[in-house]
């Protein structure tokens, strides 16, 4: 056997990845952690916009979203918090990455690379996040004190020299007994301090050996540094790094998804969790006494309360409501597919004016048009007959209402759809022997199903939502809808009771909900009519 | 059915479609419509089918004026380019919805939907839908679709060109045979001249929405009556020179500065007597290689068609002819040839008016 048989290296993977990624210089390394750093104080940054754009919103949510649609701040914050926490570790996960070619040349080296990567990015993301005060650096409301719960009421152990409480004159061994006259645990106190805003005054009651006093402590923003978080910080940067390099490709796009789709669901998931709950602390159902529990059907109690005076019953609003989506889908469908029918296959004089002016009018914001369609309606109301039914304060009314709002918009998308359908199979059928008629029904309304099965849906979904038209054009609660009744929990007298108004919505929410679960195939599938070989 | 169209005329405002068109199709005879895209045969088909209004003129079947009646009174088929099935019924229920729409009683709508899928030789497939069948099989259903109300009249507009070559050909031999079985009159549009010449009894030729001739295919190829109809009828097309005739000894000769040819005595005379400079036509075909030959050329550019190579040979700065060459010659470009016209079949025309000095 002398003559020398080629030996071929067993390959592993691509060739030119490897050789650029064989020796990986410290030059390389430090070039991918500052462009990782750079990366993620980008992200930041849009996370602290994000943040501050949605601060206000958070404030102001019950009155922009008026009823149906209040948020609870602790939740828009946990995203905005949670978004900025997050930012870090995609930077983590691209500095890992980055090592992935080097993993399949030599996996310790590419192990150790991308740990070395993600610790510098935690140092650079560690600085800046103690720039933007962010993260572990947070500034938290805080009393600056140390207290303890003891039997007698909740023990001050240390104030903080210099501090807000110090300034305010509480001494240690202090009791705090309660906060004006209530009384108050330290889980409690701690809450509360919690929720409010720096420079908020919190009038403590106080126990100082027999006498007993009241000390306005104004909330301060303190920077608690908790070494912990730092290191849970650096394990989980080491820890995504390590996954990055050895992550399969395949499963990107469900990360992606997932990650996209979770605060999302955690929202759907706590709007449920709070309609069952007393009170919810973050995700967690709390009781009175702030501990986890409180389970209650207390907010469904609507379902079965009886009318009285002024609060309607839940079934005769939601009939109301059924109503009046009702007939605003079949009232557009039909309307639509006709005039988008005539405008898409006939030609006749005003065919473009009228076209534009529909447009137009889908534009208007149906607000600026409320006063002059208070007037219309009135008007119809003085009409014999017709007006008990369509005039204003009537079910009729407000469908009528909506139905000309929706309009525009469907008799568009009608005309879109039929101009898709060839002339010849239109053409086709009347060489076969149909009516013009007959062809619109029986030839070429079933080849625009999804169109009209999606227009349904979203003039049904638009009714059973509305608010703005009801609200203005009701007296009472003859017509109320919905909408108008989450509004009416509101605008009582007595506390709301957010939790209740998450059950209506909820309620509100499940026909929708079931609706786009047994129709979102057609709604998908809008695009992909037609027939084939048509030109 | 017997069909006459007179002085037919359709505008789409301004833009003209169809200009003055008349013409007699005889009961049972097979009539293309043949003509570039764009020159208003569509147009014309539409207006015999009922869908458009014609702006002016007659439309006849038999003797009965049709240009009220709707289309669903006229009881004709037809087949579409695209087809035109309807995507959300199955075979079945597109071929038999002629039927459904006479009301014709369920029992014999299934026979004889099913006698019409036989014969087309999609039987089986009468539970598809059209999205789930090749593009021949969907022509076939359209085919049967047009044919099982028994129609007066049978359209086609185009109905092969979406199919591939192969089973264009086997489609084109069909719908000859169904025609001729049938008997049912028929107007067949197509832009391939191919199609008309193979398919049709007689070929209508339309430009810019005006009927230009009105011919068997034979006359076309062989008699043709204007120069745009000696150019559009025939692969490759006819080549033209502008020449002089002149006569000595009893000949005719063909004369311009890049040939001299003889012509035959009759054709010659005819063309002499017009006098002056004529053009004259000559085919592809009736051109050879041969070292015997009277003209020489240069080779400009060599096009293998497969069976033959089309040559573009140079005579003079102003004049070049298409040849019609045996590949085993392997000539090249740029290769000096002599060629010799067999001018057996050669036409004359008018440098003005594009007449015929041969046809009338
Ligand atoms: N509905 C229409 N509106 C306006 N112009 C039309 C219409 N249909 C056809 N035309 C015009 O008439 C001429 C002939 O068209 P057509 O009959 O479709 O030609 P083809 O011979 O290719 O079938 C073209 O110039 C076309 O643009
Ligand atoms: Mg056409």
């Amino acid at each position: 056997m002398a003559t020398a048989t080629p030996q071929h290296e067993p390959y592993m993977g691509s060739p030119a990845d490897d050789l650029a990624f064989e020796r990986i210089s410290t030059g390389e390394l430090v070039f991918q952690a500052v462009y990782s750093a750079l990366v993620t104080v980008m992200l930041l940054e849009i996370g602290v916009i994000v943040f501050r754009v949605l601060e206000p919103l958070v404030h102001h949510a019950p009155a922009l979203f008026g009823s149906g649609a209040t948020i609870d701040e602790t939740f828009t914050r946990t995203i905005g918090n949670a978004l900025m926490t997050l930012a870090p570790f995609l930077a983590y996960a691209v500095a890992g990455h980055k090592m992935k070619p080097l993993a399949s040349v030599n996996r310790a080296r590419a192990l150790g690379a991308a740990l070395a990567a993600a610790a510098i990015v935690f140092v650079l993301v560690t600085m800046g996040q103690y720039v933007f005060r962010i993260g572990p650096f947070a500034e938290r409301p805080s009393l600056e004190m140390t207290l303890r719960q003891t039997d007698a009421g909740i023990l001050v152990e240390e104030v903080v020299s210099g501090g807000t409480a110090d300034r305010a004159g509480i001494r240690p061994g202090d009791r705090i007994t309660a906060i004006r006259r209530v009384e108050v645990t330290l889980a409690e106190l701690n809450t509360a301090v919690r929720q409010s805003k720096v420079g908020d005054v919190i009038r403590l009651r106080v126990e100082r050996g027999d006498e007993e006093e009241q000390f306005p402590v104004e909330v301060a923003a303190t920077m608690e540094i908790r070494p912990a978080a730092l290191v849970a910080g650096l394990v989980i940067a080491l820890l995504f790094a390590a996954v990055a390099v050895f992550w399969p490709g395949g499963w990107t796009p469900y990360a992606l998804l997932i990650a996209i789709m979770l605060p999302l669901a955690v929202g759907y998931l706590w709007l449920i969790i709070a309609t069952f709950s007393f009170r919810t602390e973050g995700l967690l159902p709390v009781n009175a006494q702030g501990e986890v529990g409180g389970l209650t059907l207390r907010n469904w109690e609507f379902l079965w309360r009886e009318a009285t005076g002024s609060n309607p019953s839940i079934w005769r609003v939601t009939l109301n409501t059924l109503v009046i989506a009702t007939a605003m889908m079949a009232i557009v469908l039909l309307v639509s597919s006709m005039a988008g029918y005539a405008l898409s296959r006939m030609n006749f004089p005003g065919r473009r004016t009228f076209l534009s002016l529909t447009l137009i009018l889908h534009g208007f914001p149906a607000v600026t048009l409320l006063i002059a369609i208070f007037f219309v309606l009135r008007n119809i109301g003085n009409i014999p007959v017709l007006g008990d039914y369509f005039g204003f304060n009537t079910r009729g009314g407000i469908a009528l209402v909506m139905v000309a709002f929706e309009l525009p918009l469907g008799v568009w998308l009608m005309k879109g759809f039929f101009d898709g359908i060839p002339w010849d199979i239109e053409r086709s059928a009347l060489i076969d022997g149909a009516s013009r008629w007959r062809t619109f029904y029986e030839i070429l309304l079933p080849q625009i199903r999804p169109g009209l099965l999606a227009l349904g849906i979203f003039a049904f979904i638009s009714g059973w939502g509305a608010y703005l038209i009801p609200q203005t054009y009701s007296i009472g609660t003859k017509t109320a809808t919905l909408a108008v009744y989450i509004n009416q929990l509101t605008s009582d007298t007595a506390p709301v009771n957010w939790n209740e108004i998450a059950a209506v919505g909820l309620f509100q929410m499940l026909p929708v909900f079931l609706l786009f679960i047994f129709a979102q195939e057609y709604l998908l599938n809008i695009y992909a009519g037609g027939t084939k070989g048509s030109s | 059915m017997r069909i006459a169209l007179e002085h037919l005329t359709k505008k789409f405002g301004h833009v003209v479609g169809v200009e003055d068109v008349s013409l007699d199709i005889r009961d049972g005879e097979f009539v293309a419509f043949l003509g570039p895209s764009g020159c208003g045969k569509t147009t014309t088909l539409l207006m015999v089918a009922g869908i458009y209004r014609p702006t002016a003129g007659i439309i006849r079947f038999g003797d009965r004026v049709m240009n009220q009646v709707a289309p669903k009174d006229r009881n004709i088929g037809m087949v579409f380019q695209s087809y035109a099935l309807y995507p959300h019924m199955t075979v079945f229920g597109n071929i038999a919805y002629p039927l459904k729409l006479k009301k014709v009683p369920k029992q014999e709508q299934i026979a004889r939907v099913q006698a019409v899928a036989d014969k087309m030789g999609i039987g089986d497939l009468l539970d598809r839908r059209p999205g789930q069948l090749s593009g021949g099989q969907q022509q076939r259903v359209a085919l049967g679709r047009a044919l099982v109300k028994q129609p007066d009249v049978l359209l086609f507009d185009e109905p092969l060109s979406n199919l591939d070559a192969r089973l264009r050909l086997v489609m084109r031999a069909e719908i000859k045979h169904l025609q001729k079985e049938l008997g049912i009159t028929s107007i067949y549009v197509t832009h391939d001249q191919v199609e008309a010449m193979t398919m049709a009894d007689r070929i209508a030729v339309i430009q810019n929405g005006r009927l230009q001739a009105f011919d068997t295919p034979d006359d076309l190829y062989d008699r043709p009556k204007t120069l745009f109809i000696a150019g559009f009828v025939g692969n490759p097309p006819m080549n033209f020179v502008d020449v002089e005739i002149e006569q000595a000894n009893g000949a005719y000769y063909a004369v311009s500065p890049a040939l001299r040819v003889e012509v035959p005595p009759d054709r010659g005379a005819a063309a002499a007597a017009h006098g002056g400079r004529v053009v004259m036509g000559i085919r592809p075909e009736d051109i050879t290689i041969d070292p015997t030959g009277a003209v020489r050329g240069r080779v400009f550019v060599v096009e293998p068609l497969g069976r033959d190579d089309l040559l573009d040979v140079e005579l003079d700065a102003h004049t070049r002819l298409h040849v019609l060459a045996d590949p085993k010659l392997k000539v090249g470009a740029g290769d000096p040839v002599l060629l010799k016209l067999d001018t057996q079949k050669v036409q004359f025309f008018d440098a003005a008016t594009e007449r015929s000095l041969l046809w009338q």
